[in-house]
């Protein structure tokens, strides 16, 4: 038994060895920066938020104002008066023209973009928004991969391009416009996201047994146009995510002037009577924000302006009721020490 | 059931136990997955995982397309066939013989047969099992000592043993050798005679023995066992959460689910181009619900656990890393074992504190004596100043020499000479140690332990003697004994020490001994430990006729330890009293105000001590424990039947009632006899007490008294946390939901057991009020933030079911949802592990601030319903916001999904900070980076032509819309909030707001302290509680305290019997050698 000492000494050593090594992290000591919140800190908060926001709000409003819309509900208007059954006559077979007359409130810049809107269409619908094969419109190579398309996959057992809901009940309400007689030039070119036409649909893709089984929904395509080229089809398959949507139709690169009259001969083919969907016909010009919306300006405005009023509440009850932070007095346990 | 290990039998009977592999105790192969699958699945959250999971499967239905054991393969020389062969350690049986050399790490328990000692002595190192430094001497049975090394190879015999247990200070066997090696008698073995499994030999070149216990079947193995896992208070609220969480989703679930399938038969049918079959599959009406299910399935966050996994073992890290903590006398610094329960500290209520070596330091230094009725050291403090003493030691007084003797060699202390010739002690108790040391003082000086002779010094004469027999101490004897043959003289002396109430009645008739009663009182009085000497000389005859008897309890298997305490019994008695010694342990550093502390903090505390009730009493006034007169009460339930223990406890309860509203501190003294009945015959009565009292201090309890009390305290729901340095307190710190262990000198046991270990008992305060409150209040964040930002999202998901014919359509893609979860949302809430509300030098000065931890202010279906609404108003305008924005034209499916988490992300940036007391630079990379990283990846995203997201970001981030849309959304979500929190901050200010606003007003914030310093030093306190003080207390305090004397059980050679066997059921396994008395 020589050796107490060194064991004891080994065994400082091993316990040395454990001792952390210091920092700031392991202490919990890092530098922090501890605000709290002062009255005039919120309430310069509060004012900057709404001096912030509500120029924002009316220079938003202004340019929503700006914008020209003509908005045209045409769905019941464009069926005979003489017709009972909505349905059945949008079903039938053959050309249904309707004609209408637009009155330009304003005189609107070009591009005027052309839309159609349908309201309580549900583009949305689980079954609807999936039912679509990206790879098959991308790839002509991958035709015959439908997965996902059902029930529109097969056609008497060979594969329809493009397949799945979305592409069978395409839009095809058709119109065509003109001014004092003189047709109006409406380009269906660059209507979609080039971004789609360049990557997402096929150059060498062609519709094939499309629209050929036993019930049609909505339009056909020319199977001798390569996909990448059929933007009516591209911009549908944009889906919506609400029920009420607008969709281009073309743009017109002339410039209409107040209380030009536009009448629009319609192809009317495209059934929503059956769920009581409306169609309407917009022409909109554009501001730096988009189409016409009130909604941010109103919105900016009510934000700064409420804002505006807590800056003032708070500055009154701050000069009424002043209140000294971290009082001490608010310790129940320095008045009461059997505080628990 | 017996075992029989037979000596180098290469026959079958090897295979009749296990070899010596050692696995991990929990899992097998064959059981690892049913068990940890059932492990899993017994906690709500993953069955809730498990189902979604399989729905995921089910492309119909899913919105979005989406094993140990350890060799022990260490060579150790073996006997087999004769032969001596090297091999795997995990390849001993029971049987083999195992050699070992010097510094070799015990590989399995064996017996020992021989060493290269000719006195057949080895020294071990058993601090990888007790966590005791010192060397223990180890022997070899009788009938092998001597026997050649040779020989050994060839040896046969029987080992009889018992079954495997966990108690490392007990082992009784019996070996018996086979004819041709000597007679047929049966050995006993003990303890003595054993090295087990991970000791190391040390001093000794070489030592061999019979393995008996192998594999997980030795004592470490079965000590390891396999400890409860401990829910946390926190874990049991977010459990509760997700409950209601998952009940609210089932509603929506279901609600949706009808309104789906009724939107389906009366407007889908119409809706053509969505091509509803007529006829469905019989499931057909469980599609939508179950589509529901999945759409909602994000509401309870996956991420939480994880989140909270990783952030909790940080709070262990950083209990680890805490330089505050380290004991600096020992270079030891804190640890956390169990890292998943840090906040529970923050909720801890009651603290159960053992009183030797954690409120003291264990050690012990002797101070005062008495020897025949003379009273030494009184004046001084110092009896080793006493120059009566000193004088009475020149002169060669008998009695004095005697107590000297019994000082010096009444033990089993080892003296070390080194290398300077200095006398270094080895002793397994510290009273020993203090004992031996102050014998030397006083120049009886114990030199050399060399076999059965010991050598000692007295005024420079040798005297030797040989030790005939040791008669250990145990917990329930409260004494020890040694026979020794003084050589020069042949005459054969019992010399004894023990507890008074062990030694005094053995006392020959006639003696008088009120004045050692007088001096044991006066001595714990002060505080000190009192230890009572007597002798008797034994005439021949009468030894040799004992030492049979004894000999046969030493060799009986069954009831050993009784029939030895019956063998003890009959030759202790008719003592002449010596005296009595008194020695002092100090006070640990700073225990008085860590208690004062933490008591501010609304903490109560109960000492559980083996130690006597007026030493205990004494030690709780000098450390803040009680409060004097007349601020505290000290209450006695005592007795010794069940009517007066009865009665005694229904007028404490009484008392306590009436007091509870006067501004008193009331403490309860109950003793480990009268809790015993108290707990068999009154659980309820003294669980009512238990809720009532603040304070208690139980004396004299065992170690399954001190669980059982934990228990109680547990069942009245309670947060507990027990803390103990020694063995006898495992059992304590495994039942409470906290254990903390001192890694002192009583070795490392307690603190092997415990969720915590720390040096000293003044960590605790930054345990709890640093450690414990910050864990608490951080996950309390993290886990209602989790939620928040889940049912964020989720709740978009259902008002966007509205706009989408309820058919289950999710927003948001699969990349999105997923990385919202796991990235988005989960870094930057994650940093809050470093956020601070108070610093900690605020909390220190303020600890009734933790009571917002204890009674979980911050986490409860309250504060729950806040974030469910804070979660609710933001999905709204979130919602709103983004759909007004981009309507018509811009109603683009991927843009729209987009825009709407772009507004979460930025929402749930500004939630965190707004929730964040203090920022460090780490908290704004981890914000705004994560912001950053959000824009970064979806451009990455964004860039890849197959991904349903491409060019998407690019546009938005084009329109100025877009970020009109978000600023709004921002500006929205936050204003109400931040008014809200600024009015509650202000005008109507929790406890917490005020000291932070204190705090960082750089204000009065110091002059705020209520806490005065306290003397820190055991001598200030004590010193005004000298005797002549003592007296003068006021009458209430007197009649409580002295109401006592029938605790003091009276019980004679006779009556000692029933005492001992129903003390023996109590006993535990972990009873610690002299550190009861």
């Amino acid at each position: 038994m020589e050796n107490p000492d060194t064991s004891t000494s080994t065994s400082t050593v091993r316990r040395n060895s454990k001792r952390p090594k210091y920092s700031k992290f392991t202490q919990q000591e890092l530098p922090a920066c501890k605000p709290i919140l002062t009255p005039r800190w919120v309430i310069s908060a509060f004012m900057l938020i709404s001096f912030v926001f509500i120029p924002i709000g009316v220079a938003t409003l202004f340019a929503s104002r700006d914008v020209v819309e003509i908005v045209d509900r045409y769905d019941s208007a464009c069926i005979p008066a003489n017709e009972t059954d909505k349905v059945k006559y949008i079903q039938t077979p053959g050309d249904k023209p309707c004609n209408r007359t637009l009155r330009v409130p304003k005189r609107m810049k070009p591009p005027i973009f052309v839309y159609y809107q349908l309201e309580n269409f549900y583009q949305n619908h689980r079954r609807y928004v999936k039912s679509r094969n990206d790879q098959q419109l991308r790839d002509s190579k991958e035709a015959n991969s439908v997965s996902g398309c059902k029930p529109e996959d097969y056609n008497n057992g060979s594969a329809i391009v493009p397949c799945g809901l979305i592409a069978w009940s395409l839009f095809n309400d058709t119109y065509s416009l003109s001014r004092n007689n003189v047709p109006l030039n409406v380009s269906k070119k660059d209507i979609s996201w080039k971004s789609d036409r360049e990557h997402k649909f096929g150059k060498d893709v062609y519709p094939k047994n499309f629209q050929s089984g036993g019930l049609i929904g909505g339009g056909i395509l020319d199977p001798n146009i390569p996909l990448s080229d059929q933007e009516d089809l591209i911009v549908w398959m944009r889906t919506a995510a609400l029920p009420n949507f607008r969709k281009l139709y073309g743009k017109i690169e002339v410039e209409l002037q107040e209380n030009d009259v536009i009448d629009v001969a319609l192809g009317n083919n495209y059934n929503t009577y059956s769920f009581n969907g409306k169609k309407k016909l917009v022409l909109s010009t554009t501001s730096w924000l988009g189409g016409k919306n009130d909604f941010l300006g109103i919105a900016y405005l009510t934000v700064g302006g409420l804002c505006f009023f807590l800056a003032m509440v708070f500055t009154v009850v701050y000069l009424v009721k002043p209140r000294q932070l971290g009082d001490p007095s608010y310790l129940s346990w320095n008045r009461n020490p059997g505080w628990h | 059931m017996k075992r029989y290990a037979y000596i180098n039998d290469d026959g079958p009977s090897q295979d009749l136990y296990r070899d010596n592999r050692i696995s991990n105790t929990k899992y097998t192969v064959l059981n690892f997955l049913p068990k940890n699958l059932w492990e899993q699945f017994s906690r709500f959250m993953n069955q809730y995982f498990l189902l979604i999971a399989c729905l995921q499967l089910w492309p119909l239905i899913t919105p979005v397309n989406p094993a140990s054991t350890w060799a022990n393969e260490r060579e150790v020389w073996v006997v087999e066939n004769g032969i001596k062969k090297l091999i795997q350690a995990q390849d001993i049986r029971v049987g083999n013989i195992v050699w070992l050399r010097e510094n070799d790490e015990v590989p399995c328990d064996l017996v020992l047969m021989g060493t290269s000692d000719a006195q057949g002595l080895c020294c071990v190192e058993t601090s990888a099992l007790d966590g005791e430094t010192d060397l223990k001497t180890r022997v070899v049975p009788p009938v092998c000592m001597g026997m050649d090394p040779v020989l050994l190879q060839k040896i046969k015999g029987v080992i009889e043993c018992p079954s495997p247990d966990r108690d490392i200070r007990r082992f009784d066997g019996n070996l018996r050798l086979f004819p041709p090696f000597i007679d047929n008698d049966v050995c006993p073995l003990t303890i003595k005679n054993t090295l087990l499994q991970s000791c190391y030999l040390r001093n000794t070149e070489w030592a061999c023995g019979v393995a008996i216990y192998t594999g997980n079947e030795t004592k470490l193995g079965m000590s390891r066992g396999v400890p409860e896992p401990k829910l946390t208070a926190v874990d049991a609220m977010i459990d509760k959460l997700t409950g209601a969480i998952f009940i609210f989703q089932v509603v929506v679930v279901m609600v949706l689910g009808v309104a789906g399938n009724v939107w389906k038969d009366t407007e889908a049918r119409k809706q053509w181009y969505v091509k509803y079959p007529d006829e469905g599959p019989w499931y057909e009406l469980l599609v939508i619900p179950l589509r529901f299910e999945l759409l909602c399935s994000i509401m309870i966050p996956i991420s939480i656990k994880v989140s909270l996994d990783l952030v909790k073992s940080l709070y262990a890290k950083f209990i680890d890393w805490d330089e505050k903590m380290i004991d600096r006398e020992t270079v030891t610094p804190a640890h956390a074992t169990n890292t998943a329960i840090s906040e529970d500290l923050g909720q801890v209520e009651y603290i159960l504190t053992d009183k030797t070596g954690t409120l003291t330091e264990n050690k012990m230094i002797f101070r005062r004596c008495c020897i025949s009725g003379v009273i030494y050291g009184n004046e001084s403090g110092d009896a080793l100043k006493d120059t009566e003493l000193l004088s009475a030691i020149e002169t060669g007084s008998p009695d004095v020499i005697r107590f000297l003797t019994i000082m010096a060699i009444g033990n089993t202390v080892i003296p070390v000479k080194s290398k300077n010739g200095a006398i270094l002690y080895k002793a397994q108790s510290p009273d020993e140690d203090a004992l031996v040391q102050a014998a030397a003082k006083l120049q009886m000086i114990f030199v050399d332990r060399s076999a059965n002779i010991l050598e000692i010094w007295f005024n420079g004469r040798t005297i030797h003697y040989k030790v005939l027999e040791t008669l250990e101490f145990t917990s329930d004897r409260k004494r020890m004994s040694v026979v020794v043959k003084e050589n020069d003289t042949e005459k054969i002396f019992l010399l004894t020490k023990g507890a008074d109430e062990a030694i005094l009645p053995c006392a020959y008739a006639g003696q008088q001994t009120r004045t050692f009663t007088e001096a044991v009182e006066q001595y714990s009085q002060l505080g000190l430990r009192t230890l009572c000497f007597a002798w008797r000389e034994l005439m021949p005859d009468e030894y040799h006729e004992w030492s049979l008897v004894f000999k046969e309890a030493n060799s009986t298997l069954v009831d050993r330890e009784w029939r030895i305490a019956e063998a003890c019994q009959r030759i202790e008695h008719d003592f002449e009293i010596l005296g009595v010694s008194a020695i002092e342990d100090h006070l640990q550093d700073g225990v008085p105000e860590t208690i004062e502390t933490l008591r501010k903090a609304g903490i109560n505390f109960w000492m559980l001590t083996g130690d006597k009730q007026n030493t205990a009493v004494q030690i709780a006034l000098s450390c803040n424990f009680i409060s004097p007169e007349p601020k505290g009460q000290l209450l006695m339930i005592d007795g010794k039947t069940e009517d007066e223990v009865c009665r005694s406890l229904e007028r404490v309860l009484l008392t306590m009632r009436i007091t509870t509203s006067e501004p008193k501190d009331v403490a309860f003294v109950i003793d480990g006899w009268a809790l015993e009945i108290a707990l068999k015959h009154y659980k309820k009565a003294f669980t009512d007490l238990a809720i009532l009292s603040r304070t208690a201090i139980c004396c004299r309890v065992t170690p399954s008294q001190k669980a059982q009390l934990v228990q109680i305290l547990k069942s009245c729901d309670y947060r507990t946390l027990a803390i103990g340095d020694g063995g006898n307190d495992v059992r304590m710190i495994q039942q409470a939901d906290i254990g903390v262990g001192i890694s002192g000198r009583e070795g490392l046991q307690a603190a092997r057991a415990a969720d915590y270990s720390i040096g000293k008992f003044r960590f605790l305060t930054r345990l709890i009020l640093v450690h414990g409150r910050y864990s608490y209040n951080r996950t309390a964040f993290l886990s209602q933030y989790s939620f928040y930002k889940s049912l964020l999202l989720c709740f978009i998901q259902i008002f966007f079911s509205f706009v989408s014919g309820v058919s289950g359509t999710s927003l948001f893609n699969s990349v999105s949802l997923m990385a919202y979860n796991v990235f988005y949302t989960s870094i930057p809430v994650l940093v809050s592990v470093l956020d601070k509300d108070l610093s900690e030098e605020t909390v220190m000065q303020h600890p009734q601030i933790l009571f917002y931890c204890q009674a979980g202010r911050l986490l409860n279906p309250t504060t729950f319903a806040g974030w469910f609404g804070r979660s609710l108003f933001h999905a709204v305008v979130v919602f709103m916001i983004s759909l007004n924005a981009y309507t018509y034209e811009k109603s683009e499916m991927e843009e729209l999904s987009m825009v709407a988490l772009s507004g979460c992300i930025w929402l749930q940036a500004f939630v965190v900070t707004m929730e964040t007391n203090s920022f460090t630079i780490l908290q704004h990379v981890a914000i705004w980076g994560n912001l950053v990283a959000f824009y970064a990846l979806n451009f990455a995203f964004s860039a890849v032509p197959s991904s349903g997201m491409y060019t998407i970001m690019f546009r938005l981030c084009g329109q100025p819309s877009y970020w009109f849309t978000i600023f709004l959304t921002v500006a929205a979500g936050m204003g109400p909030i931040f008014a809200l929190k600024y009015f509650r901050y202000t005008y109507r200010p929790s406890k917490l707001n005020v000291l932070q606003q204190a705090e960082r007003m750089g204000g009065p914030i110091l002059s705020l302290g209520t806490i005065e310093s306290h003397p820190g030093t055991i001598e200030r306190e004590v010193s005004p509680l000298s005797i002549s003080q003592s007296k003068s207390r006021s009458p209430v305090y007197e009649p409580l305290l002295l109401d006592s004397p029938n605790t003091r059980r009276s019980f004679g050679a006779g009556g000692t019997f029933e005492f001992f066997q129903s003390q023996m059921r109590l006993s535990s396994l972990y009873s610690r050698n002299c550190k009861d008395n």
